[in-house]
């Protein structure tokens, strides 16, 4: 019976390279997908960002020209800044009222199965949905002017005006983003023994300490997951304010991928927008290296 | 022997390809998505499937500003339809690059391409020249025109038709007797520009900067002269409204969203710059209290006004034989200019189009004539492949002057900035 | 105060702030939903109308009828469940084999894995389309689904989950002479439910509202998502409110229905998968 089910195509091999074989082969069809549709075409748009095309006609050598060309584009660089203030505007908050949220249903609260529901219903939006219930509610005569109207604060034209209008995206960003970010730190504290909090406040620890010197040490990893994850996600925001502002008032929402995606197929630049892209990515590769090396100092792997 | 068998496979091949082609074919045809419209090329195309089962056309139509993203990503990679509609602003950023086949004014019946423009009014064709050759055929001429809201003006004490305004200064005017307050808040407008869209405000800055006898691009189309005295004159009447007036207020006008000509069946604003086709889309009942007149003037009695259009283009991929069925479908198309204006209110540019007969009905109750008159006054924007990146950086210029009230020459200088490193770009 | 008053007071402030953070976090689906019942001036009125006057249920059919909705909803639901089980599957295999298997630039292909997350689609947007076409993909349900079938969050989650499955398990089961297929379907994926209905629940969510793929593969009306018809039914000049929000409604329903039923299994697998590592 051994010998009938042991290996498929190799039974002579050694246990130890079959094994090898067998991992490389479950991670063989993920590999194949991600080169022919992730990896070769950012291969190309790193080759493209080398070359003038404009969609049309056939791209022409032109050296770094287009990165020189980007780098002294004023509104190259007001899309960067805007999307850096999205980013952290975005997930700074998130980070602590994802966290508090947590907290908050993690204590045995009445009706807690009704809030959970409640505080994490978001997530079941679609992103398309999000943008025209939100962009019907931030009109001039809509819902949140009324709101505001009611505790005494004037209309506002919330997607019109340069103060507003990214102030207003980050808000539904933020929106979106504490329900899913909630769910990561409620399962991190869940998994907190409690032995832990018990030992703590036989010590003598009070409800804070106990978060400063227990939780929070325990969920470190948890915590930087969250921290990059959330400026991921939030730096490839692109379909709000395409369909909310078109990137205005005057260029104040353009974040970076949506002056990327106008680049090339408004104005048919493709090798600029591809030098633009080649930045954007570099940054998040960046981020994602610190990440790393954070966790590894954790000691976590 | 050998001879009786040549003839016999060069017969068969013949027949082969005869009937090769008698197999049903497709004819391709995008459209963007506009409502009126749509319904009416759904209809050509259900009345030509009647009569060519060989040759079928497959209509389909896309929300209108990704459509010209997705027709761009198309034509980079061949995958194109066979027969498109185009808007006059983005040709050139097509024709530079040979993506479009140049039409034959003989298929379309005509004997060359002066014939063909005999045909249509004078300029009309004009917008889709380009080194000489045509490179589309109209569909539908546009332009803006002013329309007013006649209760209003009759609340107010003024008579709509000889108190309408002809001038910039006289909606101005007029308008603070429209423009209704609620303390410190406007609950109506009496005069609103669309803020909505880039391609609005080309329009309307464009017409205003050629009315004080500039234009935004040199003629060459290579330089910005928006901040050129006449474009200084023409963003500080954009602004005027808002500013100097007060009858205008973006905080409570839906221009700023999509919405732009919600505004004016709705009731909120008075007076309101808008295309022909807004007729159909306010429908029969809305236009009762509706009143329109010509686009407004710096000198009325040098009137400039402004069109645009949208044109059927054909994919320069395909054989000769079937760039000679699109065009087939082309004239099926554009053949009853009347039943085009009855079904959709856009006129068409043809040069009898006035006198077609059961025009004088819409002459008296669809304002035909200053529609007509706008076009016959109008010029189509300056041509440009950057057009999108000029229009985006107008648009800037204006929402900082007209939201934040920034100074105008200001603005336009770093408008023309933009634009000149836009053109500059190889 | 005393430390008593104080929980007290702290447990009343924490209500309120409770039942604000819910009424803010629903107001958007309250609003949603009362807009697709009213009429189209209702929609604009000042002052704002938090309900309808009369309920107009026949904006639901007059919304549907706007745009083949039907095919629409239909090719949205083959392509997210499509692109679900692809997922699914693929990831698990990918997730199963970086767990618990040792080759060689093992730790190199996670990582190049991993970097993939840092790509906007816009970037890759023409490359992409172009590899989808050489591949005679265009314009059909393949080239909808297969270029999204397999994305690296998923094979992230299923890496971490599996991580913590016991080697004896495995090594139980290959000793008795279980094929190494044989493991993955048998002991394996049985013991990943959780993780596997995280994943199903994100990548269903994720990819039923797809847009702009869509857009740029699909041309023929039959082909379209429902984004695209949304988007189509706001013309050029005025949009209908109510009707967007009835179709908005609609497209809600599926995942939120797969939300509520996945809901406790979506919790679990995200704790169970060790993220907090």
């Amino acid at each position: 019976m051994f010998q009938q089910r042991v290996g498929w195509r190799w039974p002579s091999l050694s246990l130890q390279t079959r094994l090898c074989w067998a991992g490389f082969l479950f991670v063989l069809p993920a590999l194949l997908h991600l080169i022919v549709f992730k990896f070769y075409p950012m291969v190309e748009a790193f080759r493209l960002s080398f070359y003038k095309y404009d969609l049309m006609t056939p791209p022409v050598f032109h050296g770094v020209e287009n990165y020189k060309t980007v780098w002294n584009n004023p509104l190259f660089h007001q899309s960067f800044w805007v999307s850096v203030k999205y980013m952290f505007g975005v997930s700074v908050p998130e980070w602590f009222l994802a966290f508090a949220l947590a907290l908050l249903l993690n204590r045995g609260m009445p009706g807690r199965p009704v809030i959970r529901l409640a505080y994490f219903f978001p997530i079941a939006m679609s992103q398309i949905v999000v943008a025209l219930v939100w962009k019907f509610m931030y009109n001039p005569l809509g819902v949140v002017n009324t709101l505001l109207g009611a505790v005494g604060i004037g209309r506002i034209n919330w997607l019109a005006t340069e103060q507003s209008a990214l102030p207003a995206l980050i808000l539904i960003g933020i929106w979106r983003g504490i329900p899913l970010f909630g769910v990561i730190y409620l399962a991190g504290l869940q998994s907190i023994p409690k032995e832990y909090h018990e030992a703590a406040t036989v010590d003598g620890a009070g409800p804070w300490q106990s978060l400063r010197h227990v939780t929070i040490p325990l969920l470190t990893p948890t915590i930087l997951f969250v921290m990059v994850m959330s400026l991921l996600s939030a730096m490839k925001v692109f379909l709000n304010p395409l369909v909310m502002t078109e990137g205005g008032p005057n260029g104040t929402t353009r974040v970076l991928p949506y002056f990327i995606y106008e680049t090339a197929f408004a104005y048919h630049r493709m090798g600029e927008a591809a030098a633009a892209s080649m930045v954007l990515f570099a940054f998040a590769f960046a981020l994602t290296l610190i990440q790393l090396r954070l966790l590894r100092r954790g000691g976590v792997e | 022997m050998r001879r009786w068998l040549v003839a016999c496979l060069s017969l068969a091949m013949v027949v082969a390809v005869a009937g090769g082609s008698a197999f049903a074919q497709t004819i391709t045809w995008w459209e963007h998505s506009n409502p009126p419209h749509n319904n009416y090329s759904k209809e050509l195309v259900a009345d030509w499937n009647k009569t060519h089962p060989t040759m079928q056309v497959e209509y389909e139509f896309f929300a209108m500003t990704p459509y010209f993203k997705k027709l761009s990503a198309s034509l980079s990679t061949r995958s194109a339809a066979d027969m498109f509609t185009v808007i006059d602003t983005l040709l050139p950023s097509f024709t530079t690059k040979e993506v479009l086949a140049p039409i034959h004014p003989e298929w379309l019946g005509y004997k060359n391409l002066d014939d063909m423009k005999k045909a249509y009014l004078p300029g009309a064709l004009d917008g889709y020249i380009h080194d000489g050759k045509l490179y589309a055929v109209p569909m539908i001429a546009a332009t803006f025109s002013l329309y007013l809201n006649r209760k209003h003006f009759q609340e107010a004490g003024l008579d709509p038709d000889k108190d309408y305004p002809r001038t910039w200064e006289d909606i101005g005017r007029v308008g603070q007797k429209l423009v209704k307050m609620q303390g410190s808040t406007m609950t109506r407008e009496a005069f609103d520009f669309a803020m909505h869209s880039s391609a609005w405000t080309m329009w309307y800055m464009e017409g205003l900067t050629r009315q004080y006898g500039g234009s935004i691009l040199d003629p060459a189309g290579k330089k910005c002269t928006a901040n050129g005295e006449a474009g200084v004159k023409a963003m500080q009447v954009r602004s005027m409204y808002v500013h100097k007036y007060k009858i205008s207020d973006p905080t409570v006008s839906l221009a700023t969203n999509a919405l732009p000509a919600d505004d004016l069946p709705k009731g909120r604003v008075s007076m309101f710059i808008t295309h022909a086709g807004s007729v159909a889309q306010f429908g029969p009942k809305v236009m009762e209290d509706m009143k329109v007149v010509p686009f407004p003037q710096v000198n009325p009695q040098k009137p400039v006004s402004i069109i645009y259009g949208f044109a059927l283009a054909v994919n320069p991929h395909l054989s000769e034989a079937k760039q000679k069925q699109v065009h087939e479908l082309i004239r099926h198309v554009v053949k009853n200019p009347k039943e085009w204006y009855d079904k959709t209110s856009y006129p068409y540019p043809s040069a009898n189009f006035l006198e077609l007969p059961g025009m004088d009905e819409a002459r008296k109750t669809r304002y035909l004539d200053v529609f007509i008159g706008d076009i016959k006054t109008g010029t189509y924007v300056t041509r440009s492949a950057y057009y999108l990146e000029i229009s985006d950086a107008m648009h800037r210029a204006m929402e900082r002057v007209v939201l934040k009230n920034e100074d105008p020459k200001a603005s336009l200088d770093q408008a023309c900035k933009e634009i000149d490193a836009a053109l500059a770009k190889p | 105060m005393s430390s008593r008053a104080l929980s007290l007071w702290g447990g009343r402030l924490l209500t309120i702030l409770t039942i604000a953070g819910i009424g803010v976090t629903l107001l958007p689906y309250f609003w949603m939903l009362s807009s697709s019942l009213k009429t189209s001036s209702e929609v604009f009125e000042l002052p704002v109308r938090w309900l309808p006057r009369e309920p107009q249920w026949s904006n639901y059919p007059a919304a549907l009828s706007r745009g083949a909705f039907g095919v629409y909803f239909f090719n949205s639901a083959v392509v997210a469940l499509a692109v679900m089980a692809g997922n699914l599957l693929v990831c698990s295999l990918a997730g199963y084999g970086l767990a618990k298997f040792r080759f060689p630039y093992r730790e190199l292909s996670f990582r190049a894995i991993l970097s993939t997350l840092m790509l906007p689609l816009e970037i890759v947007l023409v490359p992409t389309f172009l590899v989808v076409r050489g591949l005679g993909l265009v314009n059909s349900y393949g080239g909808l689904i297969i270029p999204l079938a397999v994305d690296a969050f998923g094979i992230f989650l299923m890496r971490q989950y599996i991580k913590d499955l016991p080697d004896s398990l495995i090594e139980a089961a290959r000793l008795d002479g279980c094929s190494e297929r044989g493991i993955f379907w048998r002991i394996i994926l049985p013991n990943c439910k959780p993780a596997l209905g995280a994943l199903a629940l994100l990548t269903f969510r994720d990819n039923w509202d797809q847009f702009l793929w869509p857009l740029i593969v699909a041309s023929k009306d039959t082909l379209k998502t429902f984004p695209l018809g949304l988007a189509q039914m706001e013309g050029i000049d005025s949009a209908a409110y109510h009707e967007i929000m009835a179709i908005a409604v609609i497209a809600m329903i599926p995942t939120a229905i797969i939300f509520l039923f996945f809901q406790r299994a979506f919790v679990r697998g995200i704790a169970l998968s060790g993220l907090k590592e």
